[in-house]
């Protein structure tokens, strides 16, 4: 497929945002790794995490391609103002039922993005769209179980639970944020639906689960912050810090 | 707020379609669709397993009784060793040595 300069940039971004979403949630849930509920959850958790950075390296790459750069470099050589994720990304770790709150809403979003991607007219794309659906699926059921088993849980599983289900609902909707170039993109087929669209299915699946459990279901008349993908704040700058630590620590090494 | 009440999964695994069902190790999980996942992430995650079979293990009957499984007789006679046959066989080779084989008939 040839490409057109200002299309080939603007599908750069947006694989850059895909990358980027994962690279970082995955990061944060990888700091669970020791420190889970229980064991079974300690290995499930990192083993998630461990898929999201898998995602990420096949999306850098991809970018990479586009670019002519190198997928190590986009992952661990930005400056953290370059990084492209979502808003629902800058926040730390904190508690279980906190990212439990943050991986149902990133799923369900993650979910409505693939499928529509899997159409996409840039077959490389849609390749790996179709590939991470089959992981994601299972991610989603997963973190369903736990954001229904803390809403019946009751007392304070619920109520942290729902009070970081309403802190992070306006930020998990930036993962529709508009790109630069996204009617080009939509034009080309690369796009097949526009990200409004994609927020639209995302609330009509996340709104009636949470819904029938009495929880906060994100707000979906709320206009989208004109920074969703570029805000960055303190607690995301020391996670860069965190993971760009050995990169840093000999830049012209051989990995 | 009450405890998750865990229980222990046994986790059978099948390597290829068509091999038997092996018993592979145990895990905790407060109910049956996490016991799946975590037996996933134990028993699969590498792609070591073609198919997982989970079971609660207060589901399966168990017998342990020695009286039934260790019994105080000889009851060596329901083992095909308790059968001696060495002897009868050597006899048999013995007198086919001396009578001959019989011949096979064309």
């Amino acid at each position: 497929m040839d490409l057109s300069t200002p299309v080939r940039d603007a599908l750069a971004e947006l694989l850059l945002t895909l990358a980027d979403d994962e690279f970082v949630l995955g990061y944060w849930d990888s700091e669970w790794t020791g420190i889970a509920p229980m064991l079974e959850e300690d290995v499930a958790m990192s083993s998630v995490s461990q898929d999201e950075i898998g995602h990420a390296r096949a999306w850098y790459e991809l970018v990479a391609s586009l670019t002519d750069d190198d997928a190590d470099r986009l992952a661990y050589g930005r400056a953290p103002e370059e990084y492209r994720h979502a808003a629902l990304m800058n926040h730390a770790r904190t508690d279980w039922a906190f990212t439990v709150a943050r991986r149902f809403l990133y799923e369900h979003a993650d979910a409505a993005r693939l499928e529509s991607l899997a159409r996409s007219s840039y077959s490389p794309l849609a390749e790996l769209a179709v590939k991470m659906r089959r992981e994601e699926t299972y991610h989603l059921m997963h973190f369903e179980i736990w954001l229904r088993r803390l809403a019946e849980a009751g007392g304070e599983a619920r109520e942290r639970l729902a009070a970081a289900l309403e802190r992070l609902g306006p930020d998990a909707a930036t993962v529709f944020s508009p790109l630069a170039g996204e009617a080009a993109l939509v034009e080309a087929g690369i796009l097949p639906d526009p990200l409004d669209a994609l927020r639209s299915r995302w609330l009509e699946r996340v709104g009636p689960v949470c819904e029938a459990l009495g929880l906060p279901a994100p707000d979906g008349a709320a206009a989208l912050p004109p920074d969703g993908r570029t805000r960055r704040t303190d607690e995301f700058a020391w996670l860069h810090g965190e993971l760009t630590m050995v990169a840093r620590s000999e830049e012209a090494a051989t990995w | 707020m009450s405890e998750p009440q865990d229980r222990v999964w046994e986790v059978f695994r099948q390597e290829a379609e068509g091999d038997p069902m092996v018993h592979g190790g145990s895990v905790r999980a407060p109910d049956e669709e996490l016991a799946l996942h975590y037996a996933r992430e134990f028993y699969g995650r590498r792609q070591e397993s073609h198919r997982l079979w989970v079971v609660a293990r207060d589901s399966i009957v168990e017998l342990d009784d020695p009286d039934l499984l260790d019994p105080p007789f000889d009851r060596s006679h329901k083992r095909p060793g308790g059968y001696i046959i060495k002897h009868k066989l050597e006899a048999a080779k013995a007198r086919a040595a001396t009578t001959g084989a019989p011949e096979v008939e064309e």
